[in-house]
């Protein structure tokens, strides 16, 4: 089962948080439990449709103007296991949060 | 909440397992032991978790407990059998920085994986402890019973502490050879999964994923061996098939059929970097790599028609080079039969439909029709798309065999009986052991040339390739058993012609010939034999009664008066001696071994032991052995007891 773990907030990186990060991925690197990971940039555009109109709406938004985000990509045997990452890494990132779904 | 402290356990265990157990087991420097502190530690975390909570990194107080037990365990062990030096080496081993986790679950691995070990419990315990899965997930994964699983786990732990294995890292070429082992097992779990033999399904991605996990860790444990990247760059170029590998209805695509725009480009990415991986490292390219190279080739077709077939059958002509097998040539053939045609692959396949090692094997008949289909052969590809699903275990893959027979070619219109019917018939009415010889004649003929070949098709070249096939290298006895079972149904279904191609063999006599009387003769005063022997011989050969009778005969059971027991009798100086060696005795084996037997060896029937001194019945197996060493002096190998039986049947006289 693969779930993506989408993030954002997290306390203002320093060397200690990159390096425990760092540590964190290699190890899930390790275990063959982590498939791809990477940040996301602060100035997303969003895509929406309504009806048969699309409409381009160029970030940042303010929301999440200050926050980091990134995604991990996560190969595992139940939903409990994904969980588990999740918290493994808010522990090590700080305030914000992560969402998790299962990728079909 | 994500579940209770027992479910956030289970998540820890089976993502942890492997870092515990090692951890553990590198302390008290067994795997079993390792295994038991890790089971200590889940049920510490039981115990503490619910009242101080989760800890941060779950994994690593784990470890630290499970270490801890291990050293606790150690002291226990010094209190019994002072050894201070394992005990301090440990106890440094806590408290230093170690030669980090990483080096541990290698060794975990490499005694899991040990070759003394089956391959069944070598899967079971890696499962079971280097990818965390529960007995019962083993069971299920693998298609059997949970107490099966615990009893290959408890037997493979109990053979690994009786072979004294180490908990170590070995050097050189024991290192190469272990590792091998290592990746064989990993291979094994991930084919198990990947294209099940057996089952209702050809896929079981919960061992795919357990294989790949073991892989990735694996090459991340030993980076610098090239076939470690090569097995992973295998696995993952193949798994990224799976997505497009079973239609709707779940039977097997085959890969020219595949959706392609369904092949995972992830795993294909990461197969490609492994393959890279393996290759910056130099060195002749092991057979992994080989197969990862030739997954490769299909990853970068963008289409059936765009493979670069020559580079593929020359791929599997380096893999049939560094591990030649008639799998190898099979899949050889199948690509060569791409890259230049039908007929070349049907060539190169010829020499392997003799090969007895590939007889049950279902994808020789699967690729012989599709070649025999590309070529134009509809009819014959059918019966050999049929043969193929008779063949194979798995319920999916006959299904889709099946329809492809379906789809070449209507079952032949009007061209009379099939070898199947005319086996049928054959058999009607028949019963008993001639039945039961005949049925098993007639179904290996059927399998190897096809249920429904029309009898009008056989030919005898084709029936004598698979009687050969089958028994070319049986006794005599069986070959012509066989022979005469082809030869009369032949006749019988009117077609004497297709035994033409079978001769019956001569039968060796030697066995049965019965010693020249001079050379029988000269047994009766061959130095140092005792009377027992001497009885026994001369009962057998005037006698001419089966070996086993005469050894069962009891004290009881002589008459000798008139010189019998039952059917067996002897001449009057048989009589003499043998009155001399049952002297006292009024019950119990005549035949008794030398010595009373260990008390746990004691035989289960009292009729075996003699009750006056509680020796026991003299073996078949023994007195052959005695009497193979006492006629060395007749015959350099020895003779067997068989040889002793009187050609002219019972000494006149002797009844």
């Amino acid at each position: 089962m693969r779930y993506l773990m989408l993030s954002e907030g997290g306390d203002a990186p320093d060397e200690k948080l990159f390096a425990e990060m760092g540590a964190f991925i290699e190890e899930m690197t390790a275990k063959g439990v982590l498939l791809a990971t990477g940040g996301l940039a602060p100035d997303p555009t969003v895509v929406t449709s309504t009806g048969r109109e699309v409409t381009v709406t160029d970030g940042p938004f303010a929301e999440s103007k200050e926050a980091a985000a990134g995604f991990a990509l996560v190969e595992v045997a139940s939903r409990e296991e994904a969980l588990e990452l999740a918290r493994r890494f808010r522990a090590i990132v700080g305030d914000g949060r992560s969402v998790v779904h299962q990728v079909y | 909440m994500g579940g209770g402290v027992r479910a956030r356990l289970d998540a820890v265990w089976k993502l942890e397992s492997a870092t515990i157990v090692a951890a553990a087991a590198a302390v008290a420097g067994d795997v079993g032991t390792g295994e038991d502190c890790a089971q200590e530690a889940l049920l510490a975390a039981l115990d503490t978790w619910p009242d101080t909570g989760v800890p941060d990194n779950p994994g690593a107080w784990l470890t630290t407990v499970a270490k801890r037990r291990a050293l606790d365990h150690l002291r226990r062990l010094r209190r019994a059998r002072p050894d201070g030096d394992a005990v301090d080496r440990a106890g440094a081993a806590v408290a230093g920085p170690g030669e980090g986790a990483g080096d541990e679950v290698l060794r975990l691995m490499l005694v899991t994986c040990h070759p003394v070990l089956p391959a069944r419990e070598r899967v079971a315990l890696t499962l079971r402890l280097v990818a965390g899965l529960s007995a019962a997930e083993i069971a299920r994964a693998l298609l059997t019973a949970e107490t099966e699983i615990v009893r290959r786990i408890a037997a493979a732990r109990a053979a690994l502490a009786r072979a004294g294995v180490a908990f170590d890292r070995p050097e050189g070429a024991e290192f190469t050879e272990r590792l091998g082992s290592v990746l064989g097992v990993v291979y094994l779990v991930f084919n198990e999964g990947y294209s099940a033999t057996s089952g209702g399904r050809v896929l079981r991605p919960e061992l795919v994923r357990e294989a790949l996990r073991l892989g990735r860790t694996l090459a991340a444990l030993a980076p610098d061996e090239s076939e470690v990247h090569g097995l992973v760059a295998l696995m993952e170029l193949q798994a990224s098939r799976s997505p497009a590998r079973i239609g709707p209805d779940g039977a097997p695509v085959p890969l020219h059929e595949q959706v392609r725009g369904r092949w995972d480009p992830l795993l294909i990415r990461r197969g490609f970097t492994a393959m890279l991986r393996a290759r910056d490292l130099g060195g002749p390219p092991g057979p992994y790599l080989v197969q990862a190279a030739i997954a490769a080739c299909h990853a970068r077709a963008a289409s059936d028609a765009d493979t670069d077939w020559p580079a593929i059958a020359a791929l599997y002509a380096v893999l049939d080079a560094l591990t030649p097998s008639p799998v190898v040539r099979l899949n050889r053939a199948a690509a060569l039969g791409r890259a230049e045609g039908p007929e070349a692959g049907l060539a190169l396949l010829a020499p392997l439909t003799a090969d007895p090692s590939l007889r049950d094997y279902h994808l020789l008949p699967a690729v012989q029709a599709d070649l025999l289909e590309r070529a134009g052969r509809p009819a014959d590809a059918r019966i050999h798309y049929e043969r193929a699903a008779a063949l194979t275990a798995n319920d999916a893959e006959r299904g889709f065999l099946l329809r492809r027979a379906d789809a070449v070619a209507a079952p032949g219109p009007s061209r009379g009986r099939s070898l199947g019917e005319a086996g049928a018939a054959f058999l009607a009415g028949r019963s008993g052991a001639t039945a039961r010889s005949y049925a098993q004649t007639l179904a290996r003929l059927c399998r190897a040339l096809g249920d429904s070949l029309p009898l009008a098709d056989a030919d005898a070249s084709a029936v004598a390739g698979a009687v050969v096939t089958a028994w070319g290298s049986a006794s005599p006895r069986t070959w012509n058993r066989h022979v005469s079972t082809v030869r009369s149904f032949a006749a019988w279904a009117g077609r004497p012609d297709l035994g033409d191609g079978l001769a019956l063999r001569p039968v060796a006599r030697a066995r049965a010939a019965p010693l020249p009387a001079q050379e029988v003769a000269r047994l009766w005063s061959l130095p140092g034999v005792g009377v027992r022997e001497v009885v026994l011989w001369r009962v057998l050969h005037e006698s001419a009664a089966p070996i086993g009778v005469v050894l069962d005969l009891n004290v009881e059971d002589l008459d000798l008066a008139s010189r019998r027991a039952g059917a067996v009798t002897w001449s009057a100086t048989t009589a003499d001696l043998l009155s001399g060696l049952v002297a006292g005795r009024t019950r119990g084996p005549v035949f008794l071994t030398d010595r009373r037997p260990a008390p746990s060896r004691a035989p289960a029937s009292p009729r075996d032991v003699c009750p006056e001194t509680g020796r026991v019945r003299l073996s078949y197996e023994r007195a052959e052995y005695l009497f193979k060493s006492a006629t060395r002096r007749l015959s350099p190998s020895g003779l067997t007891l068989g040889r002793l039986r009187d050609p002219s049947g019972p000494v006149p006289g002797a009844k």
